[in-house]
């Protein structure tokens, strides 16, 4: 027994009715325009309606015990779930997206910071190195000024010595030509006297 | 270090025996005579000195010397006890304490003074009573010249040196001078 219950259902009994009226008003019109075969010719309506009213049966019937509908709806409802799946997929690639642009505006503000940062400090360290290089370069000037000066000094006071050594030597040489007894003796008084204050 | 210990002790020794008998002054006459005698005859040195030779054969050598000699007994057995002892070697060392000793008796101190030309008898005198002044002590002096001196005089008594040498006083000059002190 065929049940029309639903929508659907109700949709179908509606179309069967609205086609099984249209078939008899088709039938009625072509029996008031006359004729003279026209018994046989309502037999070969009718078989041809029942055949096809039959056909529809079937078809309804076939319809409903297959899996037909459940299949079309089960898979209806995954493409619908996909769908959604896909949307929600999409929202999250989209806020992904969203994100990783932020991120990347933030890389791009890291980045000018490290740079501006790096330069900064590049700046500084030369400014270091340079001011490191010319203290160094000064302590070295006065090394080398200090250097020179003793150079100067000890060639002076070797200068000195050689002199006051040639002097002596040439003095002594003088003396022991010029020297006679009466310088000895006075000499040798002098020495006298000398001692003598030591009492 | 030792050899000269030992030679203090035996001269110390021949020194109480000669003040006991008063004749010390002899008996360093004799030793300084005989160390003397070593210091000229080398050989007589080696001879005596030598423990190669037997004891016997050395004293004889040695007591042929000494029977030749005016030395007294007392200094004469000294030297053999020496030469039994095998200290003879060191004689010149004994000799040379007993004097020392003998003048720290008879307050004498031995002074060497330096000459660049020789000295008058005058000037010898006059040094000897100041240096004697100085010391407290007779001065005896031995006089060497040295022409490196070129003047003046250098006086040494034990550690003392008295410089009044032209060359000290150049070399003093020289120092000044190198020193910068021109003044």
């Amino acid at each position: 027994m065929i049940r029309f219950t639903g929508k659907k259902g109700q949709a179908s009994l509606i179309l069967g009715m609205a086609l099984l009226f249209l078939i008899t008003l088709c039938g009625f019109a072509f029996a008031s325009g006359g004729g003279g075969n026209s018994h046989d010719q309502m037999l070969n309506l009718f078989y041809r309606i029942l055949n096809f009213t039959l056909l529809v049966i079937i078809l309804v019937v076939v319809v409903k015990k297959t899996s037909m509908l459940r299949f079309f709806g089960e898979r209806r409802d995954e493409i619908k779930e996909k769908l959604e799946a896909l949307a929600k997929e999409r929202q999250t690639a989209e806020s992904r997206s969203r994100e990783l642009e932020t991120k990347l505006g933030e890389f791009e503000v890291q980045k000018k910071e490290i740079l501006e940062q790096f330069r900064a400090e590049g700046a500084k360290e030369k400014a270091l190195i340079i001011t490191e290089a010319r203290e160094r370069a000064a302590q070295l000037i006065s090394q080398a000024d200090h250097t020179i000066e003793r150079e100067i000094q000890g060639a002076t006071e070797r200068l000195k010595q050689e002199v006051v050594e040639m002097a002596a030597l040439r003095a002594e040489e003088i003396i022991a030509k010029g020297i006679n007894d009466s310088d000895q003796d006075h000499l040798v008084d002098e020495f006298i006297k000398s001692v003598e204050k030591l009492h | 270090m030792t050899g000269s210990k030992i030679s203090k002790r035996y001269a110390k020794a021949l020194l109480s025996l000669g003040q006991e008998d008063g004749n010390y002054g002899e008996y360093g006459e004799n030793l300084k005579e005989f160390a003397g005698l070593c210091t000229d005859n080398p050989e007589f040195s080696k001879v005596i000195g030598n423990p190669v030779f037997s004891v016997e054969d050395r004293k004889k050598v040695l007591n042929a010397v000494l029977e030749e000699s005016a030395f007294a007994d007392l200094v004469k057995n000294f030297l053999r006890l020496l030469l039994d002892k095998n200290r003879i070697g060191g004689v010149e060392d004994v000799s040379a304490y007993y004097t020392q000793l003998t003048d720290e008796i008879s307050n004498i101190i031995r002074a060497e003074i330096v000459t660049a030309r020789p000295l008058k008898d005058e000037v010898m005198d006059k040094l000897d009573v100041v240096l004697s002044k100085i010391t407290s002590k007779t001065v005896k002096a031995k006089v060497e010249e040295d022409e490196s001196l070129i003047g003046g005089l250098v006086v040494k008594i034990g550690d003392l040196v008295l410089d009044g040498s032209v060359r000290a006083q150049l070399e003093g000059l020289k120092e000044s001078l190198k020193r910068g002190e021109n003044n």
